[in-house]
This record gives structure tokens, sequence and C-alpha cells, in this order.
């Protein structure tokens, strides 16, 4: 069985177990775990649509491919970048390669994505016009937010074992990116001088392709902008396995 | 020194491993930021310094040896282990294995506390033996939950258990299937007395059945035990590799 293989199968059981303890004792924790991005979406929502009046067509659309992707990020980079640290003393157990606890984080946060955002798709589908053809790419504009939402975490964990105020520094920025990012206003509102910030965005590089998913569907624009996210993802990998071999000597070491 | 076999399983050359000493000055980037603005002029042209923790080891292991490593605490022992299972890279020199390599360095983690002890004996025994089939999988766990002799609180939560009973589990798992090369740090400690002979015997047939073994304990007892080999380490380099009664009595006069 190739690396990859047992990497991915390993990942899963260990997100699989994380889960049924998580939802054992109670069901009311999965419920609480898919329910709050969807209070956020409904609170926004009205928030945004009835007592700021922006005026997009199909806002529940517009904002549920936008913020439950950006509730995604930012729930698997607070979960998942210290996650090594809390681990150390099963890292330094036995070999088990730390990818597998990033990945399995990464799968867990998905899961709770997925639902949350099939349940509040149900909801809108009844009270907006969907795109059936844009719902049929969702799938892989999905799998590409998940890869790099992992690499993106994958590369902050490994930072956070060097530097622990970097789990700190992130909930920052992410509270900062929130508004700099077209979440929940189009990149139209951006003043036009700069608008090129969204293209050095990495939220909204990847978050983009999902929205076009489900608001104001076109098939060659969505393929742009699946490619450029596609694009940032490998970049992030890269990234993150440089940083991971260049590091791995002192790994252990640092990992107290 | 004398082989049992041809059978070359692990060869280590020309060792060195260091840590440099900049990487555990800055914990965070906070500390980063204040060392790059109060560097001193000169230190613009000083070395690089760095923690020699190994120092030209060369080493073969081969089938039928069951090697025991001592040394005084901080003499690399557990550095060198590591280096052989494969978690850490070496800067100079080469560490290469042929076979399968299982190296473990604490007996008493759970890999989700919150789960039951026979669902992270199922857990660990995935995560050690990957690339067996699912069914072997459950063999493996289910012998060792049986071995362990923990009965009902199998099916309590692992975080409920003392640490002797974690000793049980774990090592009842690790010890239930033999590889190529095995790699015990200090793992004896913990368990409660009475399986502690249950224990050592176990772990004494696994290490007589693997194709070899390397322990590292501070008991010479047990080495005498268990081992046919012995390694000394002092200062970061290997003193001595020779017959264990020798060993010993070189590393009595070593503390004397």
């Amino acid at each position: 069985m190739s690396d990859i293989k047992v990497l991915c199968k390993l990942s899963y059981k260990l997100a699989a177990a994380r889960m049924k303890a998580r939802y054992r004792k109670t069901f009311a924790g999965f419920l609480w775990v898919v329910m709050s991005p969807i209070i956020v979406f409904v609170v926004q929502s009205l928030v945004f649509r009835h007592i700021l009046k922006i005026e997009i067509q199909d806002y529940s659309l517009f904002l549920l491919g936008g913020l439950l992707p950006w509730v995604f990020i930012s729930s698997i980079l607070e979960m998942g970048v210290p996650i090594l640290v809390n681990a150390s003393e099963l890292l330094k157990s036995f070999k088990l390669s730390p990818t597998v606890l990033v990945l399995s984080q990464a799968i867990d946060n998905f899961v709770n994505f997925i639902f949350a955002y099939l349940i509040l798709l149900i909801y809108t589908v009844f009270t907006n016009t969907v795109n059936v053809e844009g719902l049929i790419y969702f799938p892989i504009a999905a799998l590409v937010l998940f890869i790099g939402a992992a690499a993106l975490t994958w590369l902050l964990t490994f930072l956070n074992v060097f530097y622990r105020d970097t789990r700190f520094l992130i909930s920052f920025v992410m509270s900062v990116m929130f508004f700099l990012t077209p979440i929940f206003y189009p990149v139209e509102y951006i003043p036009e001088p700069f608008r090129w910030t969204v293209n050095i965005n990495i939220f909204y590089l990847l978050i983009a392709p999902v929205r076009a998913c489900t608001h104001d569907f076109e098939l060659v624009q969505f393929f742009q902008m699946l490619s450029k996210s596609f694009g940032l993802s490998i970049f992030l990998i890269l990234i993150s396995r440089f940083y991971w071999l260049r590091k791995k000597g002192e790994f252990y070491a640092t990992l107290v | 020194m004398q082989h049992l076999s041809d059978d070359l399983l692990l060869d280590i050359k020309d060792l060195n491993f260091y840590y440099r000493l900049d990487t555990f000055k800055a914990h965070s980037f906070k500390d980063l930021i204040v060392s790059k603005f109060s560097f001193s002029f000169t230190s613009w042209f000083s070395p690089r310094e760095n923690l020699h923790i190994l120092k030209d080891i060369n080493l073969e292991v081969y089938k039928g040896d069951r090697v025991g490593i001592i040394g005084v605490n901080g003499a690399g022992k557990t550095t060198l282990c590591r280096l052989m299972a494969k978690m850490l890279i070496p800067q100079l020199g080469s560490v290469k294995s042929y076979g399968e390599v299982r190296a473990i360095f604490n007996p008493s983690v759970a890999i989700i506390p919150e789960l039951t002890g026979r669902e992270n004996a199922y857990l660990l025994a995935e995560l050690l033996f990957s690339k067996l089939p699912k069914y072997q999988i459950d063999e493996i766990a289910n012998e060792a939950c049986e071995f362990s002799e923990l009965g009902e609180f199998l099916d309590s939560p692992y975080n409920l258990y003392s640490k002797g009973m974690q000793v049980r589990l774990f090592l009842s798992v690790i010890s239930a299937k033999t590889c190529d090369l095995l790699i015990l740090d200090e793992i004896f400690d913990g368990a409660d007395e009475f399986f502690q002979k249950k224990m050592a015997k176990r772990i004494k047939k696994i290490i007589e059945d693997s194709g070899a073994s390397i322990m590292v304990s501070h008991s010479l007892d047990k080495i005498r035990d268990v081992c046919n080999r012995l390694l000394i380490l002092d200062n970061s380099s290997l003193i001595f590799d020779g017959s264990v009664e020798e060993g010993i009595i070189v590393y009595k006069s070593l503390k004397n």
C-alpha cells in the first residue's frame, strides 16, 4: 500500500474515532457543531439584508456560498493549528506522521461543513432560484477547498510548534480578514483601485469556486476560479512540505 | 564483534546530529522579532551555535542481535533511537534500515482519551500496524485486550485508567506482533509488579521472535536478561560496542 493511501486511511480512521468520542454521549454535540454555522448564517443574513440593506439578488444563496466555507476555514485553523502541540506526548511515543493528526482534524471539520451546507442548501432551494448545473460542480469545488484549507492548516500547525503564538496571530488575522474578504459583500463593493487585493487573498481564492456553484454560476468563470484555487492549494502543499523537511530535525526536540 | 548472522538490518555511518541553538532561543514570533532587533554587530560574523547530541556514530545491527543501550541521562540514547526509527534526520552521515522498524518511546499514552480502552487498543493497532488488512488488525487488538486482563475496564473511558492500566493496555498492543527491528526506549516503567513479570516474558518473546531488537534501559538486570550485545553512549559518542558483561564493567567504571 502506498504511503499516501496509508496516510489517508489513518486520517479517516482517526477522524471517525474523534467524531465518535465527541458525539457519543449526546446528539446535542453534533447538533451544536452543525447548528452553530447555521445560526451565524441566519443572523448575518438578517442583519446584512434587512438592516444594512445589501442589495444582492438571492442574498441567502450568496451568503451561503461565502460564509459557510469561511466558517470551515476558520474552524479548521482554530482546531487544527494547536493539534501537534496538544498531542506532543502521542507524537513522541511512537512513529506517527504528524500529517495524520492534521488531516484527521481537517476531515472532521469538513464533514461538519458539508452537513451544515446541505441543511442550508435544502432551505435556500425553497426560497431562492438555484442553478442546478452549478450544484453539479459543488463536490469538486468543495474538494479543492478542503485540500487548500488542509494545506494551509498543515503549514501553520508546524509553524505553531516552533512559534507558539502562531495560533493567537491567526485568530487576530482571521477577525480582520473576515471584513477584508468579500464574504458577505460582493467583490464589486471593493473600490476599483483596491480590487486587485482579492487576487492575493488566499481565503477569497479558496472560497470563490464554492460560492460560484450556488450564486451566478457561469462555467468558464467557475473553472478560472477553480484553477486559481487549485494552483494555490498545490503551492500551499509544496511550501508546507518544504518547511516540514527543513525543520523535521528539530521538530521532536521543540515539541515539549 | 562477531554477529549471529549476515543479514544486515540497520547500517549507521558517520552519524552526527545536532540542534541549532537559535531554534530554541525564539519560541514565539515576539521572541523572534525582539532577537532580530537586539542583535549585536559581532553576531553577524560569529558562527551559528549548535548543540551536538551525537558525534561520529558508526553501527551495524544484524538479524539475531539483541542490543542494549545504556548511558547517563542526556547521553543521546533516545535521539539515537529516534534517528534509527527515521523520526529525525541526521545533519551528517546516514541511517539505513532494511525491513520493518517499530519504535516505542512511551507506553502510557492514549490516542483519544475519551474513547474506551478497547477502542483505543483498536486505534493503536491501526496506527502501529497500518499496512495490515483489517481482519489482522482486529485479531491483534482482540488478543491484546485479552492479554491485558483489564476485563470490564476495557469498556470504560481510557481517561479514567490509572497509569498502570494504561501501560498494561499499550504494552499488550505493541507486543502483539513481531517486526524486523524492534526499538524499545525505557518502556518497562509504570506497570504493576505482577503484570511487569507477565509483560517482561511477553516482551522477551517478541524480542526473540523479531529480527533484531534495540532496548534502552537503566536496569542492568533487564539488559542482562534480554540482550546479547551492549552499546554505551557517553558525551554524545559511542564509547563501547561489545558483550553485555564487559560493557557493564566499563559502564560501572565510568560511573565511578
